[in-house]
């Protein structure tokens, strides 16, 4: 009868419209709703990203990535930090092998154009450290004719040859931890990069080694992201500026580095936007 | 009136008809089962509504959010920012000037900066009032404005002790960069960082808006579709039981119903389709247009007064330099790795854009507007970007070569020629892609907001509920004749 078939029907459709309200838009994989995430950070930098003896992570980049993971639901236990070098971040994300990266990734146009940028978490300065008893090297100009490490896949040897045309010696080497060691061997002249890396650094390796302090640069610490996963950017930057609003920041920010010389902003940085 | 006073007889009783639960709702009788009928017609009626209500409220929401909402935030706080950033820039250009000003230049820069000051609190109160619902928004305007406080304190001692040193065109003494820097810091890293923050934010609103809205639409309008057929086959049943039973031709009312669901559900269908698309055009064709250009509005006027700040203030000359490069490369990325190979890359990529504007090999806020919006208008504003570039390339040279106080007086002139007035020109072409995209984000919302009612004749609504409640007193109305037969 067809009364009863189509009453049938109504109340399908009903049932149907009951749940459509739950529907939402399906887009390409993204890291908002993963219940576990891997995250990319440095192994080597004190401060920043550091492997201890144990085989956990300590630095700031870890615990930001820990608080930017919990404000995306992922248990602290569901993270798995995975060491990336320099040279090795862009390829890690774009091969899948790591969802996030937090270290001491500095946002630049170029790289933009392979990784989605949420962040900048925060804004430091490149800066160049020096043996102690150089007094010739009183800024990055003096670098002239100077052996510069230069770690590959890093920008900062890249701003002081390339982008400031400096006529520095390049000394090659795959981290920061090699260009100190190789600063105290003299086999290289200076090590420049961000202030954040070297304070850290020249904490451990105390009065042998001299920040010229001499900030020259903005270097904006990215979170590096699947080129395209704008909801996970968009959802990662919310992360950043709730913890410079509860505070967080700030705390980690005194954690970490409180007891160097460096000058901390606490305040949330501009951010890149999600492309 | 109908002469059979004894109903129609029942046909052969089925086997589940005669339980117990059949019977007690009363569904061996005729009447008991036109009763069944109409409940189940009600019944989809009011399902019909349900979805139709959710969908058009859905399509109602999305209108909200991109096109008086967010959309307008975006607006607003792309003005804030952009005044904020030009404020700085003026004040660098009145510290860069010292005694040299040619008449009515200084007066000029403090005019604009005034200006900018007022467009600033316009822009800040509007996107105060527009994150009413926010407080967080809200209190980060609150807090731009104190800061903006603060920043006229520190720049109004810079110039009166600029005014003091009595100082050449260029870098004036120290202890006015020591006062600007802490100003152009407060800017920079306050004031600026929240404001561009939440115009990205407006951004990320609308996108999310976008896409849940819209697929709510079209799945609602298959739903719609399908509950529009459902009352209709339901009022059909009706309809067949009645005439066969009745042995009557057509009963009025019911096919008044029917023929009254069948339009709505033809025009609630349309409706849909239409609201997609009007969100999908303000979205794809305006707001996006909007959201990039009101960046690269930001950017630009940024790295402007980076290239006053780098000659203001030579103990950062690097720092703003790179700077400079780094927001330029956002700008219009051509692969380079100093400005020297910024200024030749950026040329070739004009050049092959001009010969062939279908094939855009540049990134960067202007690459996706190329791609977006091929035409004059964006060849224009490539070619105003170019000379400005020029213009800046000239002024590092004079400084590169000793000559300070020529670059100074260069960049702070806003004659015909000047780098300051290629830098105006190339903002009017900015601003008037803005207003362009605009026009398309408005009209789009004017339509979609007309379609779904402003006004009551055709209020949604409004037609939606009187629609439904009127097909049920239809059924009632036409199964009553029959019912009081059985009386």
């Amino acid at each position: 009868m067809h009364g009863r078939r189509a009453g049938a029907a109504a109340v399908v459709a009903l049932a149907l419209g009951l749940s459509m309200a739950a529907c939402s838009a399906s887009g390409p994989p993204s890291i908002v709703g993963k219940q576990t995430l891997r995250i990319g950070v440095k192994e080597d930098q004190p401060g920043l990203g550091l492997r201890l003896p144990d085989g956990r992570f300590a630095g700031f980049d870890v615990d930001v990535a820990r608080y930017v993971a919990a404000k995306l639901d992922v248990r602290p236990d569901h993270i798995t930090f995975v060491p990336v070098t320099s040279a090795t971040r862009e390829t890690a994300l774009g091969n899948g092998s790591v969802d996030l990266v937090f270290a001491t990734y500095s946002i630049t146009p170029e790289r933009a154009t392979k990784v989605t940028f949420g962040g900048p978490y925060y804004v430091a300065h490149q800066d160049t450290m020096v043996r102690a008893g150089d007094t010739a090297i009183r800024s990055v100009h003096d670098l002239k004719g100077k052996r510069l490490c230069a770690v590959a896949g890093s920008n900062s040897w890249k701003r002081v040859t390339q982008a400031l045309n400096i006529a520095a010696v390049l000394a090659p080497a795959a981290s920061y931890s090699a260009c100190v060691a190789m600063l105290r061997d003299r086999r290289t002249d200076a090590v420049s990069t961000d202030d954040l890396i070297l304070a850290g650094f020249a904490a451990r390796a105390g009065p042998a080694v001299r920040i010229v302090n001499e900030p020259f640069s903005y270097e904006r610490y990215g979170i590096g992201i699947r080129k395209g996963d704008l909801s996970g950017c968009e959802a990662v930057n919310r992360a950043v500026s709730q913890m410079y609003l509860d505070g967080t920041a700030a705390a980690l920010l005194q954690k970490w580095f409180g007891r160097t010389r460096l000058q901390l902003d606490t305040r949330v940085p501009q951010f890149e936007g999600c492309e | 009136m109908r002469a059979t006073t004894t109903p129609p007889p029942s046909r052969e009783p089925h086997r589940w008809r005669n339980t117990a639960r059949f019977r007690r709702l009363g569904l061996q009788t005729t009447p008991g089962r036109i009763r069944a009928l109409a409940a189940v017609v009600v019944l989809a009626i009011a399902g019909f509504y349900f979805v139709a209500n959710i969908a058009v409220g859905n399509a109602r929401d999305g209108l909200r959010v991109i096109g008086h909402d967010a959309g307008p935030q975006v607006l607003a706080t792309g003005d804030l920012y952009f005044a904020l950033s030009d404020m700085d820039s003026q004040v660098a250009s009145i510290l860069l000037t010292g005694r040299e000003h040619s008449p009515g230049t200084r007066q000029q820069a403090l005019h604009r900066y005034n200006r900018d000051r007022a467009t600033a609190n316009r822009a800040a109160i509007q996107a105060a009032e527009l994150s009413a619902d926010d407080p967080t928004d809200q209190a980060t305007v609150r807090s731009i404005l104190d800061g903006l406080g603060r920043y006229e304190r520190l720049a109004s001692q810079a110039m009166v002790l600029d005014a003091q040193a009595n100082h050449p065109a260029g870098p004036p003494p120290r202890n006015v960069i020591a006062v600007y820097r802490q100003a152009t810091d407060l800017m920079t890293q306050e004031l600026l960082p929240p404001a561009y923050n939440l115009t990205l934010e407006g951004g990320a609103t609308v996108r999310e808006a976008y896409a849940a809205k819209r697929s709510a639409v079209l799945s609602g309008r298959l739903w719609v579709a399908l509950a529009g057929l459902a009352v209709i086959a339901a009022l059909a049943g009706l309809q067949t039981f009645v005439t066969a039973r009745f042995r009557r031709r057509l009963n009025l009312a019911l096919a008044v119903a029917t023929l009254g669901l069948l339009l709505l559900t033809v025009s609630a269908v349309r409706l849909l389709s239409d609201q997609a698309a009007h969100l999908q055009a303000a979205k794809t064709s305006g707001f996006d247009s909007i959201l990039t250009m009101a960046r690269a509005r930001a950017i630009s006027n940024s790295l402007h007064a980076d290239e006053s700040r780098f000659l203001l203030d030579p103990g950062r000359a690097d720092t703003y330099s790179l700077a400079y490069l780094d927001k330029s490369q956002a700008v219009l990325y051509a692969a380079s790795r100093n400005l020297g190979e910024y200024y030749t890359a950026l040329g070739t990529a004009i050049k092959a854009y001009r010969a062939n504007p279908r094939a855009v090999r540049f990134l960067g806020f202007y690459g996706d507007e190329a791609r977006a919006h091929p035409g004059p208008a964006v060849t224009t504003l490539l070619s105003r970007f170019q000379q400005f570039q020029t213009d800046d390339q000239r002024i590092r040279q004079l400084t590169g070569a000793g000559h300070d106080r020529q670059a100074a007086m260069l960049v702070t002139g806003h004659s015909a020629g000047s780098p300051g007035y290629s830098f105006d020109q190339y903002d009017q072409a900015v601003v008037s892609l803005i207003v362009r995209h605009r026009g398309t984000f408005d009209q789009t919302i004017r339509a979609g907001d007309r379609e779904l009612g402003r006004s009551v004749v055709g209020n949604w609504s409004v037609v939606l509920p009187l629609a439904a409640v009127g097909a049920a007193v239809l059924v009632a109305v036409g199964i009553r004749a029959r019912l009081v037969e059985y009386r």
